[in-house]
């Protein structure tokens, strides 16, 4: 078990328990903090992968600046004070259920497919994650789909604009 | 590529629009011409004139049936866009806004009817619904409007995530994004195929189920449907379903019935289709609001257009395109006709006849095509389908489950038939609204459903793959 | 040629189509010429075809009606003798008929009159589709079609609800018979394959007794039902409800002859079957009594004219019960032209007498109506039987014919016709002899009809007479012409070997005496100045038509009608309705139910589709499961 496998392990580990914590916060705050946690945990992962660029704008883009516009968003719409929504118990417990039934499906499909057993992660190496690569493929194979997530981006920022302008 | 790149300019026309042009009546003649101008693109590529001669194979490919859906496609939206200009100078203040998203929608329309590489499927669900949140929400000081935008937007965000899921299982499973597989070498798989991929197509499914509104994963549609302004629910209704059919069917026929033969697909389809067709019927006899009621009525059409998906061959090939227009001209029409009704329940409705016989006239053709009585186009759209299924030669059973619940669906057709027609009442409608040209509208549209019910050859004859 | 052939069956479509489609735009002359006129064109066509001797071998082909892998029928016209013979009676009569009618009518408004019309030409169109079909299936087409218009036709008058009910009741027994004459055709399809004439004649030997047996039975009970016999024939005189003409023209010379038609036609497969023979022949003789016997103390001059025509059906059956067919066919040919005379005739009374039709209340019409009485008188004659006259040339046959094949049936079929000549008399007497009965606002009105009613009279008078002779016995200098002309298609009986003077001597001395009893009795009976019309005892029991009505009341309608009641009431209301409205109420709560679940909350949206995903993956990895279970519920 060298340093990486360590690691990773770590990382794993404090992924999950982060994200389990996201989800049982009752302050939205905290909420928001431990998934920043997550997306730290996640950009590990990459640069365990060899992919520096995608773990600094994973970091830079959602956990930088989507993370902290929410932490904005939500200190200054002062959730505190607006009543907590008592969620059934039984609702609860069908959430769990339900929730830990596809779980279930998930990690038998991956436990079944044998093209899985037989292979570990293979860290440290892979250069699809460098700049340069990732600037070739974008402007060669995936040049379309680059080209066309522009329109994605100019339909969300409409509606920004649409929903943010002042009402006269 | 011309439908695309038509959109794309058109949308950003109508964007400096709202700076440039101060004749606020001219904007929707503008969409409109604009929407003339992609229409003539697209039919120009289907015969084999392009603008441009760029590469785009492995990401998406332009083939005859995606041609003809998108001719249907922007023809639906141009008469949409005819009926609704005054509905859609009166939803908020963004008009020209309101024209880019439609435009950037028909972008994503495009894109899914010729997608060969899951990624773009991505990109076109995603371009397809972002615009469509906004436009929910675009009634900006209705807190229905703005509940209905939020919910949208959550569920959507569900299911994008699950459909990523999806994608990313399959990947796992094939090592690529293309929508033809791969060659599968790899030992211990069910069938030949691994567990990877089909549990991510299983997954990308239910996304794509969520996108057609089709039950178990409708629940979003009633409530966006009914809280959306109504030319948004109208759009919504029609022409962005329909095409997450067509992207749903694409997928299919090349994943289910190409490589996975041995696997059969059939019952999570026959589930589906039987929940949809139960949920919508159902649910829709007991709405005491029209529009709730053609909410609920499109999820059983949703049903109706399951089966093409679930039989996946040359008859529901040509059904679902014919189901598209049938369907898609109906519930244009009666969304147009219900934004002029001030009110939106059945009794709103009563008398309508007496006071408008033209809408009253029309509304009833609509509603007999959508559920289906002979010598319109909703009965052979519906023939279609269960014609379908029949070829595959088993599952008859669905066929009949089929006219059941198509029998059920005439009660709450009906219903609006019988307030139109034989209750007396003075329906609040808009009349200065009802202007000649909407009403000459609503009888061609009439009309040709008529002519589609009576000659469906005129449209099946030109759909030659 | 073959165009021209149908254009015969066309031309009256055409003008049933123009008549009825305009008829509150054109005016009565017109629609009197439109719908005349056709008929009189086809009648010119069937004169062609007749003089031409147009009759190729095989049926024309238009069109096919039905094909599918097993049958091929197709829409075909057979033209020969006896398609011909039948087209000139059609046309012909219903030409006089239609050019009487323009008058006769003439008090209808001219939306009404035009509809009148464009029955009786779509009646025609029907006829002549009927006789000149190629195969049963367009038979079946024409017999259906001539029902149609009969049951339109006898309820013209459709603000009289008895009327209405004289027009159900006819086509009640029609369909009746019609499911018989369906029942044959699917035999025949089974059997053969083909229900064209020429297969199914040259295949006919092939067929097993019971086979052929059962066809003709069968195809016996559709003529039962459409010619009016015994067990079906009381929609006939209620029929008579219609107008005279309409009587004139299906419910004495064509629609009614149809089963005589379809039988002769059929020859070949009767011909196969003794039974179905004797059978026929049987059911021909009793209708021919009964209905004679009821018509000897009928009152409504119309009735005594229809129980008449069942009695004459009767005998024609006699005769193609005999094997006699071209002699069944004359009699069909002589009785259209005495038959309508006698009910255009009548027509013309009653025009006269303003609507009356007893003739309790009629007498002494001789001097106001000469042309009337002369050409009924013709017709009361031929009907008789008076020597020399088409009716006792085409009657004499068919009694030689029964006396051939059996003793008693000549008996019977002789009694019967000594009643034929009895009740005719009557009518004769009571009509235009003795002194005039009715009121005097009816003796002002009476006057002679105007000439495009007498006309036809005329004509139909010399035909009466005369239309005989082209059949007329050896024995008196005659040619077998009319056996000749049928003989390709159907064939005569042979009388060889028979001692046939004796016979026609005995018959005709038989006859001259007869009618001379007969008439001296009637004259000092009926030829009165007043006539009570009222009968006690037996009598009693005729006038009400041995009580036909009300048995058929009593053991059949009666007890329908109470089923029919106890399924509405009870079964219906509870049983049937119960299920339905529970289903719609079952509907409509599930509705409720299932509405809770789209609560508005996205939670629970979310965690429903969650769950879902889940189930599918059940469903998917556990459908062999399912499907078995499915299998074994259902």
């Amino acid at each position: 078990m060298d340093i990486t496998t360590i690691v990773f392990w770590f990382l794993s580990a404090l992924a999950l328990f982060s994200a389990i914590m996201v989800i049982t916060r009752k302050n939205p705050i905290f909420s928001v903090l431990w998934l920043i946690i997550v997306f730290f945990a996640i950009s590990g992962h990459y640069l365990l992968l060899n992919a520096q660029f995608l773990a600094v704008v994973n970091i830079i883009v959602y956990a930088g600046a989507i993370m902290v516009l929410f932490l904005f968003v939500l200190m200054m719409m002062n959730l505190e004070n607006l009543p907590v929504v008592n969620k059934n118990i039984w609702m609860k417990f069908l959430g769990v259920i339900s929730g830990g039934l596809l779980l279930c499906i998930l990690v038998s499909t991956s436990k079944s497919a044998a093209d899985m057993n037989l292979k570990t992660i293979i860290m440290k190496e892979g250069n699809i994650g460098l700049i340069e690569n990732l600037g070739k493929v974008l402007f060669t194979k995936y040049a379309l789909p680059f080209e066309i997530s522009s329109i994605l981006f100019l339909s969300a920022m409409v509606g920004a604009v649409v929903i943010g302008k002042k009402e006269s | 590529m011309n439908a695309l790149i038509l959109s794309a300019v058109w949308g950003i026309i109508l964007m400096f629009c709202s700076i440039l042009v101060k004749n606020k009546k001219a904007i929707g003649y503008i969409a409109a011409f604009g929407l003339l101008t992609i229409l003539i693109g697209n039919i120009a590529e289907t015969y084999g004139t392009q603008i441009t001669h760029y590469n785009i194979y492995p990401m998406l490919l332009l083939d005859r049936f995606g041609l003809f859906f998108n001719t249907i496609a922007i023809l639906s939206v141009f008469i949409f866009v005819l009926l609704s200009l005054i509905e859609i100078r009166k939803t908020g203040k963004y008009e020209p806004e309101f024209y880019t998203l439609i435009f950037f929608v028909i972008c994503g329309i495009t894109i899914l009817t010729s997608y060969q590489n899951l990624l773009m499927l991505f990109l076109g669900i995603e371009i397809l619904s972002i615009p469509l949140y906004i436009l929910t929400g675009s009634d900006k000081k209705n807190l229905k409007s703005n509940e209905a935008s939020l919910k949208y937007f959550l569920m959507g965000a569900f299911s994008t995530g699950i459909m990523l899921l999806g994608i990313a299982l399959i990947y796992g499973g094939t090592g690529t994004f293309n929508l033809q597989p791969g060659t599968h070498s790899v030992v211990g798989t069910y069938h030949g195929i691994s567990f990877l991929e089909i549990t991510g197509l299983i997954i990308l499914m239910c996304a794509m189920a969520f996108k057609a509104s089709v039950a178990p994963f409708h629940f979003w549609a009633p409530d966006v449907y009914d809280g959306a302004p109504t030319p948004v629910t109208s759009f919504m209704a029609t022409i962005v379903k329909v095409t997450a059919f067509l992207a749903f069917f694409k997928l299919c026929e090349v994943r289910v019935t190409d490589t996975l033969t041995a696997v059969n697909w059939k019952m999570i389809f026959a589930v589906m289709i039987v929940a949809t067709l139960f949920i919508g019927n159902i649910t829709a006899i007991f709405q005491q609001s029209v529009k709730r009621m053609l909410a609920y009525s499109s999820i059983a059409q949703a049903g109706f257009m399951m089966y093409a998906i679930f039989s996946l061959n040359d008859v529901a090939k040509e059904g679902l395109l014919y189901y598209a227009m049938a369907y898609s001209l109906a519930t244009i029409g009666l969304f147009a006709t219900m934004s002029k009704i001030k009110d939106y329940s059945f009794e709103g409705y009563n008398g309508l006849a007496k006071k408008q016989p033209t809408l009253a006239a029309t509304n009833a053709i609509f509603l007999l095509s959508l559920s289906g009585i002979p010598l319109t186009a909703g009965f052979f759209a519906k023939y279609y389908m269960l014609a379908s299924v029949i070829k595959t030669g088993s599952y008859t059973w669905l066929v009949i489950v089929g006219v059941c619940f198509a029998t059920i669906s005439i009660y709450y057709y009906f219903r609006l038939i019988q307030a139109m027609y034989f209750k007396t009442g003075n329906p609040d409608t808009i009349d200065h609204e009802i202007t000649p040209f909407f009403k000459n509208m609503l009888i061609v549209v009439a009309v040709f459903i008529v002519l589609l019910g009576a000659f469906p050859q005129l449209l099946l004859n030109w759909f030659y793959f | 040629m073959n165009a021209l052939v149908l254009c015969i069956p066309l031309l009256p479509f055409l003008g049933f189509l123009l008549v009825g489609l305009l008829r509150n735009k054109l005016s009565r002359p017109l629609i009197g010429i439109i719908a005349s006129g056709v008929i009189g064109i086809a009648f010119i066509l069937t004169l062609v075809i007749f003089f031409t001797h147009y009759y190729p071998a095989n049926a024309i082909t238009y069109f096919d009606f039905i094909k599918n892998s097993k049958y091929d029928i197709s829409f075909s016209f057979q033209v020969d003798q006896l398609s011909t013979l039948f087209m000139l009676i059609i046309t012909g009569v219903g030409f006089l008929i239609h050019v009487y009618s323009t008058s006769y009518m003439h008090d209808e408004t001219p939306a009404h009159y035009a509809r009148y019309f464009s029955y009786l030409n779509l009646f025609v169109f029907s006829m002549l589709l009927l006789v000149l079909g190629a195969n049963y299936v367009i038979m079946f087409l024409g017999w259906e079609g001539v029902g149609i218009c009969s049951y339109l036709l006898i309820g013209y008058w459709f603000k009289n609800n008895q009327y209405n009910y004289a027009a159900r009741k006819a086509f009640v027994m029609n369909r009746i018979g019609d499911v018989g004459f369906l029942l044959a055709i699917f035999w025949l399809l089974a059997r053969l394959g083909s229900v064209d004439y020429s297969i199914v004649f040259s295949n006919a030997s092939a067929l097993s007794t019971t086979d052929v047996t059962g066809i003709t039975i069968l195809l016996f009970v559709g003529a039962i039902g459409k010619s009016a016999q015994i067990p079906l024939y009381t929609w006939l005189p209620d029929a008579m409800a219609g107008p005279t003409p309409v009587s004139a023209l299906i419910h004495a010379a064509t629609m009614v002859t149809a089963g005589i038609y379809m039988i002769a036609r059929s020859n070949v497969l009767y011909s196969l079957s003794p039974v179905s023979m004797d059978i026929v022949a049987v059911i021909g003789v009793a209708t021919a009594l009964l209905a004679a016997s009821i018509a000897l103390f009928q009152n409504d001059i119309k009735k005594v004219l229809a129980y008449s025509t069942v009695s004459q059906l009767g005998f024609m059956f006699v005769a193609l019960g005999v094997g006699a067919y071209t002699t069944g066919v004359f009699h069909v040919m002589t009785h259209a032209f005495f038959k309508a005379l006698l009910f255009l005739g009548a027509g013309s009374v009653i025009h006269a007498m303003g609507g009356e039709q007893d003739i309790t209340k009629m007498g002494g019409l001789r001097k106001k109506i000469p042309i009337t009485y002369w050409t009924f008188l013709i017709a009361v004659l031929a009907i008789s039987g008076f020597p020399f006259t088409s009716g006792f040339i085409s009657k004499d046959e068919i009694l030689l014919a029964a006396y051939s094949h059996s003793k008693p049936l000549f008996w019977l079929t002789a009694f019967a016709a000594v009643l034929t000549a009895f009740y005719m008399f009557r009518v004769f007497m009571l009509v235009f002899l003795g002194g005039f009965r009715g009121n005097d606002e009816q003796q002002h009105h009476l006057h002679e009809s105007p000439p495009a009613m007498t006309i036809p009279l005329i004509i139909l008078a010399i035909l009466a007479a005369i239309g005989g002779f082209v059949q007329l016995p050896e024995l008196f200098g005659g040619h077998d012409y009319f056996n000749q002309f049928l003989a390709p298609v159907v064939p005569a009986l042979s009388h060889e070997g028979e001692n046939l003077a004796t016979k026609e001597y005995a018959l005709l001395g038989g006859t001259i005496v007869g009618l001379i009893i007969i008439f001296l009795f009637c004259k000092k009976w009926f030829a009165v100045n007043q006539f009570e019309g009222k009968y006690t005892g037996f009598k009693n029991v005729l006038a009400h038509k041995w009580y036909m009505d009300e048995l058929y009341d009593a053991i059949i309608v009666n007890p329908f009608n109470n089923i029919a009641g106890f399924l509405k009431s009870i079964v219906e209301k509870s049983g049937i309705d119960g299920i339905v409205n529970g289903v719609g109420r079952f509907i409509q709560y599930s509705s409720r139910q299932v509405r809770l679940i789209q609560s508005g909350l996205v939670g629970n949206y979310i965690l429903i589709m969650v769950l879902s995903i889940t189930v599918l993956f059940m469903v998917f990895w556990n459908q062999d499961l399912i499907i078995a279970f499915l299998q074994k519920i259902f």
